[in-house]
Parts: structure tokens; sequence; C-alpha cells
């Protein structure tokens, strides 16, 4: 899909996102998913299920580790799946403790109706996860909503029938027109930037992926309607690079927030209702102690 | 191979998409505790039922939560 058009990842529009950064839980490079999000609003990070597996707790560690997300581990019969849940979650947490200065065990993940990831209590940090073979992947953002997905680029889909299922009429076209060998990975991006963006929103594959549509790599990479033609704006940033054999894609929309330069934990909270509660607050101390009373409470 | 029967079903599925289908248990597994199945297997197996003349549209796929479910979409 690159040649004759750039590298992946050169077609960003707005504030870059940055590269995806290798991380474990007890390594060194925090401090650069720390900056990426203070400076760029925006943070991928990166592990393999091989070097996380030594970090993983076990027993009464890893319950307190994933809290609510215990029982629907516990629900999984076959090892492999979960262990791969368990990585992926624990990756989550320490990512969102790094940047929110918070302890993993602390954070309390949930999830919205049709599954989408978020920190309770934290809705000015958005959060994506992503794991495909031995490749683990969050996404984080303060500029509003983040969705990352990640798929090996070559994993076989143009010659199963699949672009059909995935493309739109003018993306069909665009594929028909590569070189037969770039195909596939040409469908493996598109997959990858379409699973990062319905992400983003929330929607997954109940969005038809064949009723929105990217261009070509190399350029300034936007939401298009099924003829090509512009869909979106460039309140949405998008990023692919290639990553030891995989795609990796993130898709953020900005809200226009800009970067928050504090991301401690105790200064997260939403500070419309953070004034809503000391308001009222305010009005129950009125009320117990109305002017002219000295009674001091102990 | 046809679509005739569960058995048949889930050697299609272990034979074409590569999934682990061994045991009549794979059947009732929640596909998230299905090793390997992502959805990107979800497209692969409408293309699949397509092939094999029991076509099912994607929105109806998301619905199911297991191998039978799927299969019983296939019949209907």
């Amino acid at each position: 899909m690159t040649a004759g058009h750039g590298a992946p990842g050169t077609s960003a529009l707005g504030p870059p996102l940055g590269e995806p950064i290798a991380v474990t839980p007890q390594g060194d490079s925090w401090d650069r998913v720390r900056d990426d999000l203070a400076t760029l609003g925006s943070a991928i990070v990166h592990a393999r299920l091989s070097d996380l597996e030594g970090h993983l707790p076990s027993g009464d560690g890893l319950r307190a580790l994933l809290g609510r997300d215990w029982t629907r581990y516990l629900d999984l019969t076959h090892a492999d799946v979960r262990h791969r849940y368990a990585a992926s979650r624990m990756l989550l947490k320490y990512a969102a403790a790094a940047v929110l200065d918070g302890d993993p065990d602390e954070l309390e993940l949930a999830y919205g109706p049709t599954g989408r990831p978020y920190l309770r209590g934290c809705d000015q940090i958005d959060i994506s996860l992503s794991h495909t073979d031995d490749l683990l992947l969050v996404g984080l953002t303060t500029r509003g909503l983040i969705g990352v997905d990640a798929e090996r680029t070559d994993r076989e889909m143009y010659d199963s029938g699949l672009g059909r299922h995935i493309c739109t009429p003018y993306e069909l076209v665009l594929l028909a027109g590569m070189a037969p060998e770039e195909r596939n990975q040409g469908l493996v991006r598109l997959w990858t930037l379409k699973e990062a963006y319905s992400k983003a929103i929330g929607q997954g594959m109940q969005f038809r992926f064949t009723e929105f549509g990217f261009g070509p790599d190399g350029r300034p990479v936007r939401v298009q309607r099924p003829d090509g033609t512009e869909g979106t704006g460039d309140e949405w940033l998008f990023r692919t690079v290639v990553l030891d054999g995989y795609f990796v894609s993130a898709a953020v929309y900005d809200a226009g927030f800009g970067p928050l330069w504090d991301t401690h934990i105790t200064t997260m909270l939403d500070q419309d209702c953070v004034e809503a509660v000391t308001e009222a607050l305010d009005r129950e101390d009125t009320a117990r102690h109305p002017a002219g009373d000295q009674d001091e409470e102990v | 191979m046809h679509i005739t029967s569960l058995e048949g079903f889930l050697s299609l599925v272990r034979d074409e998409l590569g999934l682990d289908t061994a045991g009549v248990e794979a059947a009732d597994a929640d596909l998230a505790d299905l090793p390997g199945w992502d959805s990107l297997n979800l497209l692969r197996m409408v293309v699949l039922l397509e092939e094999h003349g029991r076509p099912v549209p994607v929105h109806r796929l998301l619905q199911a939560r297991t191998l039978q479910e799927i299969y019983t979409f296939a019949k209907e």
C-alpha cells in the first residue's frame, strides 16, 4: 500500500498523533507517554503479550487489578483467552494510571452499551483497546474520543472476498487500481482505519463498513462517503503506522478543548460536577449554620 | 462439506476459518471465549455462509453469541 504513496503515517491532519510507544509495567517509557498526552493530547502505547506475562499478578493481586472485570475473567474458560483478557486490562490500567498519576488498582473500567470501555469517574480522558495475536494496543486522549486497531499486514483479506463487505464502491475502485501484490495490504490498512473509527464513535460493526470509507495512503486521511466525497472535516485525526508486521491505526476526534496540561487523577474530575457538589455542600452548610450561629462542630 | 448438521458446520468453521472447534462444547462457547475469534472472522463467516448458500447478514450475525446460534441463523 505504501509504494508510491509515502510511508504509512505521513497522512495525519491537524495536530499529529505520536508514534506508538513500547511499554512494560515497570519500564521507563511512561514519561514519553505522559509527554505525548501533554503535548499532543493523545498517546498510543503497545506491548507484547509475552513481555507482560511476567508482570501479571495472580490470585488476590489479579482480582484487585481487574476489579469489576474479575467476574468476566472467571467466565472465560480458555486459558489463552483468559490470559490475553487479563493482560490487555493490565496494560490499559497501567497506561491510564501513568497519565493520571494514580494507582492501577484504584482505576475502574466500565463499559458502554456497545462494549466501549471508559474510565469511570475520569471522563476527561478517553481510552481504546485493541489486541491481535501477540500485540496489545492502548490509545489515550484528552481531546475527545479515540479508537485504535491493529492487524497483521499479511492477514489474508482481499482474496477471501472480504472487500465487498468492508469497502465502499469508491474504495473497491481504488483497490482494483493498485498493483495486485499491494491490494491485500491496502485492504488491511482500510480495515484497521474503519475499526479504529467505529470504535471511537462507539458503534463497532453496527455501523456498516460499506457506508463510510477512507482514501489512499500518503494523503490527508478523512472519512469519506461511499462515493469518495468528503464526509468529515479536520476535527478527526487519523494515523496508520506499520509496527513489526502490523498495521496500527488510530482515530481521534478533536472536540476542540485542546490538550490538558494537568491530568493528575485528583484534577480530572468534571468541573461542572465539582461546582455542583461544592454548591450543594455550601447550601447544606448554610442551612446547618445560619448567619449568627457560632456553634462549632467538632 | 455442507451445512446440514451442527457437526458439519463446526468442521467447516475449523477447516475454513482455522478455529479450534473440536468438541461439542465449542458450539455453545461464548464467541469471545473462542481462541482466534475476532471481528474479521465474523466477516469471514458471512462470506463462508454465502458460499454455502446460507446467507446471513452481518447485523444478524452480530446478535449471535455462540457458533450454535450462528448455525441456527444459517438454518433459518
